[in-house]
């Protein structure tokens, strides 16, 4: 880097809005907590119920859907 | 202390309680860990930060000498190509702590490559761990001190969504924002930290043991430390990369919890 230059000045609080703010991570950090949140929702169920999984199983699916429905809002156009 | 003779025995497949090294004060005490090497190197880190930034800048010129230079180039990237770009206008107010951020990590990330030093404080998920509960505090106080505690929490929290779905999405962001941000913080920096040292500790006692088992595996010992420097230099491409990934996330949820609704 040769010398930096000062700040750019142009755009105030209305400009455009900073591009890719660790979204990828984002998106990733979503789809695993849906997940886990309501698989382990689901594997408590599972305990107190006394089944093998099937809530674990449902819970995993219905968290992904969730963690998609998020990342598409939150990151969405 | 560590001479060539105690290299040569070291035990071969490297384990954790490599990176336990023996107690400075009280000298070679056994299970101490209050003062060790780990020790003096965090405090090295920190005085060599505070003394370079200072003499650096203490007789600022308007054409920089070459140390202002560095100083300035160090601050101006961290400034430009992480705050504001993460951030936007707001972010100058953060980055002087970005900056200091950055620095500690690299410089501390950095001991790792240091020839007869060779061990990164980093590598102890103590310290990433510090750095990511004051990154997680920071960006929940500002959050709060932006939109108020329960305005914060409502944009955190509740996404734009329909009000039956909620219930269902209201965990995973807390799950998401709150518990595995300072997580994923902490452990990305020391699990690259300890592998890196693990690799090297690997491929370094790995050509020792072959030496000794058999001389006629020198010409694979000789290979095995080759590698040892060629994984010197990747070590060092992650050392860059993981105090900028750092930064760089500690700027993206400053700017998710100044981010307005939209």
């Amino acid at each position: 880097m040769a010398g930096q230059k000062p700040p750019p000045e142009s755009h105030g609080d209305d400009g455009p809005p900073p591009p890719d703010t660790g979204m990828g991570m984002t998106a990733v950090s979503y789809l695993f907590a849906g997940m886990l949140v309501w698989g382990g929702i689901g594997w408590l169920v599972d305990h107190y119920v006394g089944t093998k999984g099937i809530f674990a199983g449902i819970g995993a699916v219905v968290g992904a859907a969730g963690g998609v429905y998020l990342i598409v809002r939150r990151l969405g156009a | 202390m560590i001479g060539p003779s105690t290299v040569l025995a070291a035990e071969f497949p490297p384990s954790v309680e490599d990176f336990y090294l023996p107690s400075i004060l009280p000298w070679g005490a056994h299970d101490s860990y209050w003062f060790t090497k780990i020790t003096v190197l965090v405090w090295v880190a920190v005085a060599a930060i505070i003394i370079f930034f200072l003499v650096s800048y203490r007789k600022p010129q308007l054409v920089p000498t070459k140390k202002q230079w560095m100083a300035e180039s160090a601050y101006g990237f961290v400034r430009n190509n992480i705050a504001i770009e993460m951030i936007g206008p707001r972010g100058i107010n953060f980055a002087p702590y970005l900056t200091t951020l950055f620095m500690f990590v690299i410089v501390m990330n950095f001991f790792s490559i240091v020839p007869f030093i060779q061990i990164s404080p980093n590598s102890h998920i103590a310290f990433p761990a510090i750095l990511a509960v004051i990154s997680y505090v920071m960006f929940i106080v500002v959050g709060i001190r932006h939109h108020g505690f329960f305005k914060y929490l409502k944009t955190a929290l509740i996404p734009p969504a329909p009000w039956f779905i909620l219930p269902l999405l209201i965990p995973i962001e807390f799950f998401s924002n709150f518990l595995v941000r300072p997580f994923s913080l902490a452990v990305r920096l020391f699990a690259n930290m300890f592998a890196g040292h693990m690799l090297l500790l690997v491929f370094t006692l790995g050509g020792f043991a072959m030496i000794n088992a058999n001389a006629w595996l020198a010409p694979i010992s000789v290979v095995s430390w080759l590698m040892t420097i060629a994984l010197t230099f990747l070590e060092f491409l992650v050392i860059c990369l993981q105090a900028y990934v750092f930064t760089v996330l500690t700027a993206s949820y400053v700017q998710g919890a100044l981010a307005d609704e939209h």
